[in-house]
């Protein structure tokens, strides 16, 4: 009894999740425009999507931000979670705050006032302003996801790499970085993903000549959403898992 | 190479790449930038709000590329233009009373309608409107309608004549309408017996009290797709864009658009050129190539929004043409209303809206 009421919860919740998901997929492939009704299996919206010069183009924009400010996040992420935990230094307690800070920054102040700083400084908005305040983003999700990986392990791991005559370098690159490495890779997945569909700052700090996907899906109101975007959604969310299957292969093979 | 290093080989890989990345495209950004000064138009607009074909006629036969940006509300698009104090966009297509917003508040440059040939081409009942008398800082793209679409196999079409006829309680529970403020404040203010645009708390009060008896009736708010819930069978009554009825009558016949006795509501896009616009020629160019008649039918075709061009009217298909949807008639224009600026006063209108979203 309680094993069918397990089995029925856990169902229900994975089908609140994945039922929208599987919907849009489903009519990604049917003939009918409006999905209410089943129009027959079809591939004309993918053939309509590749014709949508537009559309590819903003969505391999999108990849692009989202892999290169996932990236850099990490990187700059990574080494400010281990700094955090390993140094003391002056405004130490500051600092970790004001990560909690930035997550919480509700995502239109931080997209006015980002777009505010790169008026003043005279950047041009494009590419780099989006990949900027991408990062910018993204970059505390990184930190406490490392941070708290690090937290956990045991300290005299450190001294021993000391004792064996390695330096700092080496013990962040031999000892720390290993263990780290599935807090590191999440960090990117998460980063990548809270990049890839943002909307709100993206829609602030991008110029015409760098369109991106999101904004463009959110624009179609006007004229309605056309099913090319269930299609392009489909393969987005294939390359996802791509991503999440080959992260998870790679964790999985170190252990 | 044990996993870890070729991992962490990666990892170093990528951010590598990722700087050199960075650095390439912006070099190369810089460097399109600089070669297209004087050869580009940059349109902020709607998603395919403009014809892709006609874009691509319009760089084939001038040479000047079309960089086109999106914005998802005319709020969005007003926040960032005054951040940037109206450079950056060479055309944006504002809807009427934002371009009202906009003329006063000087983010707008005068057309120069001599480098207009084709003005004339344009229908002169959808000039010289109040939000811009002598169309000095605008040029009407598209027009539309806010009104009552029925799906006439639930419900007969000749029982609604106005906007008091949805207060009926044979529609109780048929009933969608869109999320927008302005027009279904508009509906509430008329029922009461009030005007459109009126900045007096009293009349925005009673046609919040009228609203607030419709509220129990409704069954569906929806703004982004308002046909769908009329396609797909969910309400038979919705107070509707006259696009998105014609676009639920391709799908199924049995949908009817009401223009109400009493005024529908009209909206019209305009193009209109920000102060700090880089390339005015251009996009002069590009605004009277939007005015030839090819390129108005063209829009008229795939968005099922009226162009105010004759020209183009004349080139249309007779079904088209005669489609009461997307051109009703003259009379029905002449009744209808447009929403202007309301300056402070629109808080009024948020105020009661929110009043009654929340259900009090």
């Amino acid at each position: 009894m309680i094993r069918i009421f397990k089995w029925g919860y856990l169902s229900l919740i994975l089908a609140l999740i994945y039922l929208p998901i599987a919907v849009l997929i489903v009519n990604s492939f049917n003939a009918a425009k409006y999905g209410n009704k089943w129009g027959g299996f079809s591939l004309q919206w993918y053939q309509k999507l590749f014709n949508n010069d537009a559309l590819i183009e903003a969505a391999l924009n999108s990849l692009t931000v989202s892999i290169v400010a996932a990236s850099v996040a990490t990187v700059i992420g990574t080494l400010a979670a281990v700094a955090l935990h390993r140094y003391d230094f002056k405004g130490k307690g500051l600092l970790s705050s004001m990560v909690f800070v930035a997550m919480l920054t509700p995502e239109i102040v931080m997209a006015i006032a980002l777009l505010i700083v790169f008026i003043t400084l005279g950047i041009s908005l494009g590419f780099v302003s989006l990949v900027i305040a991408h990062i910018t983003f993204c970059l505390p999700f990184v930190i406490i996801a490392v941070y708290s990986r690090i937290k956990d392990f045991d300290m005299r791991m450190l001294s021993a790499a000391k004792d064996l005559g390695a330096n700092e370098l080496r013990t962040f690159w031999e000892v720390i970085l290993p263990l780290i490495l599935p807090a590191v890779l999440s960090g990117w997945l998460l980063s990548f993903t809270l990049s890839l569909d943002d909307v709100i700052v993206s829609a602030f700090v991008t110029g015409p000549s760098y369109e991106i996907l999101p904004l463009k899906v959110y624009s179609m109101v006007k004229v309605g959403v056309s099913p090319e975007v269930n299609a392009i959604s489909t393969l987005l969310l294939g390359i996802s898992l791509v991503l999440v299957v080959v992260s998870q292969l790679l964790i999985k093979k170190d252990h | 190479m044990s996993i870890h290093s070729a991992l962490r080989c990666c990892a170093l890989l990528a951010s590598l790449l990722a700087v050199g990345c960075a650095k390439e495209e912006s070099s190369d950004q810089g460097a399109t930038t600089a070669a297209k000064t004087t050869e580009k138009v940059v349109i902020y607009n709607w998603t395919e709000y403009i014809p892709a074909a006609v874009l691509e006629q319009f760089t084939e036969e001038t040479g000047i590329e079309v960089e086109y940006a999106t914005y998802e509300s005319n709020e969005a698009m007003y926040a960032k233009l005054k951040l940037l104090n109206g450079s950056g966009y060479d055309i944006v297509v504002p809807s009427t009373y934002y371009l009202e917003k906009m003329r006063n508040e000087g983010l707008l440059q005068p057309i120069q309608k001599d480098k207009l040939q084709n003005y004339g081409n344009l229908d002169s009942t959808m000039l010289n409107k109040s939000y811009d008398p002598n169309n000095d800082y605008s040029v009407p793209y598209l027009w539309g309608s806010t009104a009552i679409a029925v799906n006439t196999q639930d419900i007969d079409p000749n029982t609604i004549t106005q906007w008091s006829d949805l207060w009926k309680p044979e529609l109780s529970g048929k009933l969608m309408i869109m999320d927008d403020v302005r027009d279904i404040m508009a509906v509430g203010l008329t029922v009461a017996g009030y005007k459109d645009n009126t900045t007096s708390e009293e009349e925005v009060q009673a046609g919040y009290e009228a609203l607030k008896e419709l509220w129990p009736s409704i069954k569906v708010i929806n703004s982004d797709s308002p046909k769908t819930p009329l396609i797909q069978g969910n309400a038979s009554v919705g107070v509707m864009w006259n696009g998105e009825a014609y676009m639920a009558q391709q799908e199924m016949g049995s949908i009817a658009f009401i223009y109400p006795s009493d005024g529908a509501i009209l909206w019209v896009d305009s193009f209109v050129i920000p102060k700090g616009a880089s390339n005015v020629d251009n996009a002069h160019r590009f605004i009277d190539f939007m005015l030839r008649a090819e390129s108005a039918k063209a829009a008229i075709e795939e968005l099922g929004y009226a162009a105010p061009n004759t020209a183009a009217k004349d080139l249309l298909d007779d079904e088209l043409k005669n489609n009461k949807i997307i051109f009703p008639d003259a009379e029905d224009i002449a009744r209808g209303t447009i929403h202007q600026d309301l300056g402070e006063s629109v808080l009024l209108y948020e105020k009661y809206w929110e009043m009654l979203k929340a259900g009090r």
